[in-house]
């Protein structure tokens, strides 16, 4: 299984990722805070925004049209590193991987 | 392709009408027949195949290779010529590219910029009616933030904003199997179309309207301009009808179940998951469909292609597969994964605007009112939309 790590304020929690669910998923699930996912998984309301902070970013998907448009509404400022984590499929290759929870998503 | 022999095929059938005035006005026994017969089962009535359970309703709905929307997502073959090519029947990118210019007011940022004026408005109308003390659920109270706010943003002629209503009712009877109902509302469809085609046309519609903005694109080329008549009814259809429903099923249900309105009054921070649940419990569309490209296989069974399925929503909103106790209201519950608004790429575009319209309103009536009390109830009776016709209350203050 792959170790996802995901920091919520001073808090850090390392996971052990389901592969075939979502980064959002996965992470509410392990009762990781700080995500809402108001729409269930379905890219229409940005509120599970995370950053990519380090690990194998290049392993990441390429962000499409609709997580583009939700990322350019987020609540906390969207960085180059901004993801909505309902659209990263979880799969080995994620192994490692450190992610920041927005503090705000709503 | 080589025939799979016949005992290890699966093929559930069922002969339920589902489309029958008592099926509609109560669903719920039919679904959980349906769900328990198998995860996907051939209606011998219609010629199709139901999808019932939740795996198998969000599998459809998020598999868009195997099951498109292009040849339609309407239970009968003329609505699905009707409709070819706005941004609920098409796929890929062609799908990618109209529902870019479709979600443009509606994103979460868009619908920001909404909220005062329909907190506003949400909150005068309350005060007058809760000062009433007696009114209609569905008339004064679920009706006016979708026609006084929303039918002014889509942007159509005055004429054609008085018949939104009509047409969206009878746009969606129209998506059913053929039956009465589908037939005598083919009548007003055309109506519709006629005017999406001649009247919402540049010029007549609102400066600054979504409707106008749909032409807009069409001349930077982001979508074929003889697109425009077919997308207009990608706001004329959904944008009104199904919030009305899904706020006048919200009073409904917080009247039987006065406990849950308790709970959501004595905090209000559950508003958002009440109307998640409520939305789960009385999904305002039922079902659409989707047809299908290849053989495909779902827990056993196999839909062949060239069928069609159709994904009721209401049912795997009700699976106890997913749900526990799924025919409790809970306002507790909180399901973000109902599937009221779809899932997958044609989810729902306008949820971020219905959600703030149900919060504006319920935001106030948590301050305000105590009890509902149903003097009188009237479903109205639909092939594909669940909710009221008339729904008469009185608030306890
Ligand atoms: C509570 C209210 C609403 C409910 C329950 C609802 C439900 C749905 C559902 C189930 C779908 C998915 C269709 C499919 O699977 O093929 C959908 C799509 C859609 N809805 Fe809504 N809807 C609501 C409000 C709205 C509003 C207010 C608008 C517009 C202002 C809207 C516009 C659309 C559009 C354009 C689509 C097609 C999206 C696409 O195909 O990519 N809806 N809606």
């Amino acid at each position: 299984m792959p170790k996802i790590t995901y920091r919520v304020g001073d808090e850090t929690t390392t996971v052990d990722a389901t592969v075939g669910s979502s980064m959002m998923h996965d992470a509410v699930r392990n009762d990781i805070g700080g995500i809402i996912a108001e729409c269930g998984g379905n890219a229409m309301c940005a509120t599970c925004h995370v950053y990519v902070e380090d690990g194998p970013v290049d392993s990441l998907p390429e962000v499409g049209f609709a997580e583009d448009e939700m990322l350019d509404c987020t609540a906390a400022p969207r960085e180059q590193n901004s993801r909505l984590s309902c659209q990263i499929p979880v799969t080995d290759a994620l192994d490692g991987l450190t992610v920041r929870v927005a503090d705000e998503q709503a | 392709m080589t025939p799979t022999p016949q005992s290890t095929v699966r093929r559930p059938t069922s002969d339920l009408d589902v489309y029958s005035d008592e099926a509609l006005l109560n669903p719920w026994p039919g679904y959980r027949e349906l769900r328990d017969a198998g995860p996907v089962v051939f209606l011998e009535r219609y010629g199709m195949y139901a999808a019932t359970r939740y795996d198998a309703v969000s599998h459809v709905l998020r598999s868009p290779e195997v099951f498109p929307s292009s040849e339609g997502v309407m239970m009968n073959d003329e609505m699905n010529q009707v409709l070819r090519g706005n941004t609920l029947c098409s796929d890929g990118e062609a799908h990618s590219a109209s529902r870019r210019v479709i979600v443009r007011p509606l994103t979460p940022k868009a619908v920001r910029l909404l909220q005062d004026d329909i907190r506003a408005q949400a909150r005068k109308l309350v005060e007058e009616l809760t000062g009433r003390r007696e009114f209609d659920a569905v008339t004064d109270l679920a009706q006016y933030l979708p026609v006084t706010i929303v039918s002014n943003l889509v942007g159509l002629p005055e004429e054609g904003r008085e018949r939104m209503l009509v047409w969206a009712s009878e746009m969606f009877n129209c998506f059913g199997p053929p039956n009465d109902r589908t037939r005598d509302s083919f009548v007003v469809l055309g109506e519709m179309m006629e005017y999406a085609t001649t009247q919402a046309v540049p010029g007549k519609l609102r400066p600054g309207s979504w409707a106008e903005a749909i032409h807009g694109a069409a001349a930077r080329g982001e979508v074929p301009a003889d697109k425009c008549p077919v997308m207009m009814i990608d706001y004329m259809g959904p944008s009104l009808d199904t919030t009305i429903f899904a706020i006048s099923s919200a009073v409904w249900l917080f009247a039987r179940h006065p406990d849950q309105w308790d709970l959501v009054r004595e905090d209000p921070s559950l508003i958002p998951s009440a109307i998640n649940e409520v939305l789960r419990m009385e999904a305002p569309i039922q079902d659409f469909s989707r047809s299908v490209a290849v053989d495909h296989e779902i827990d056993g069974v196999v839909l062949p292609a060239g069928s069609r399925v159709i994904a009721f929503y209401g049912a795997a909103n009700r699976d106890e597969r997913r749900y526990p106790d799924p025919d409790r209201f809970d306002v507790r519950r909180n399901p973000t994964d109902h599937l009221a608004f779809g899932a997958g790429p044609h989810t729902c575009v306008g949820m971020n605007l219905a959600r703030l319209e149900m919060r504006a309103l319920f935001e106030v009536l948590v301050e305000r009112v105590t009890r509902f009390e149903i003097r009188s109830e009237q479903r109205a009776l639909h092939n594909i939309l669940r909710g009221f016709a008339r729904l008469d209350v009185t608030v306890h203050v």
